[in-house]
């Protein structure tokens, strides 16, 4: 089948939820970071903004906007003790599989098989809502969440976009 | 997502984005894409599917040192094995089955 139109789609959605219409950001070229390392020696970090919390922590806002929350999640962790609240997708099999959305099980496997260099001490759920101040993304919210991947010493971030 | 990857990049740090929404990375364009034709929610396959889970994983690890190209967006040949439609929240084989007449 073909791919789904999701910005048509999105935006209806936004439409009838009753906010402003959204401002897609466009692009025509790309940043780069070029960095001779082989995957084996990379720090691997994953991050996903599918609304996936802790269950001791607090829910995220399953219809949020502006939101800027991140959070460190722990692998070594299970899986299965996470809560997932985001009304923009179909989560059912995630729920029963975090690894469906967030593949941090499998992660550790490639680690543990040598195919990276390690998992990262800590990997990332955020960023999910429908984000109109963009600039807080560029100025505030990302460079913070940089210096986080820094410490951890990343070299390698898998970004999922839920 | 896309967004945060480009700001992620520009500071130093290369990433992957693993996307459902083909049309949303190709106007982002975050600084590497791969693009999986699956149902939002199931980018790495179905629950339990650890085989095809670790397979675009290691896909999406393999683009970070493959990459040649700022803004590379790579299609996967996986295909879904039933027809899907955008999640409005009802999930309900009405929703489907109206959307998909459309």
């Amino acid at each position: 089948m073909e791919p789904i139109r999701y910005v048509e789609a999105l935006n209806n959605k936004i439409g009838a939820m009753g906010f402003s219409p959204y401002q897609w950001s466009e692009n025509d070229t790309a940043h780069w970071t070029a960095l001779e390392k082989p995957l084996s020696a990379r720090t691997v970090a994953i991050l996903v903004s599918g609304g996936i919390s802790h269950c001791a922590a607090v829910p995220f806002n399953p219809d949020a906007r502006n939101d800027h929350r991140v959070d460190a999640i722990d692998p070594g962790a299970p899986s299965d003790q996470y809560q997932i609240h985001d009304s923009y997708y179909d989560h059912a099999d995630a729920d029963r599989d975090l690894n469906c959305i967030f593949p941090v099980d499998r992660l550790t496997v490639l680690a543990a098989g040598g195919e990276i260099g390690a998992v990262a001490a800590r990997h990332w759920s955020g960023f999910m809502g429908r984000t109109y101040n963009r600039s807080k993304v560029m100025n505030e919210s990302g460079p913070a969440f940089v210096e986080q991947l820094k410490a951890d010493g990343v070299d390698l971030l898998v970004a999922i976009p839920a | 997502m896309g967004l945060v990857a480009r700001v992620v990049e520009d500071m130093g740090i290369p990433t992957v984005t693993v996307s459902t929404g083909r049309d949303i990375i190709a106007l982002v364009r975050p600084p590497r894409s791969l693009f999986v034709n699956h149902p939002m929610g199931n980018t790495f396959g179905r629950a339990g599917d650890r085989a095809l889970q670790k397979e675009i994983l290691r896909a999406a690890l393999d683009l970070a040192v493959t990459a040649t190209e700022p803004g590379v967006l790579v299609d996967l040949p996986y295909r879904w094995d039933e027809d899907f439609v955008f999640f409005t929240g009802e999930a309900t084989a009405e929703a489907r089955e109206r959307q998909l007449k459309k």
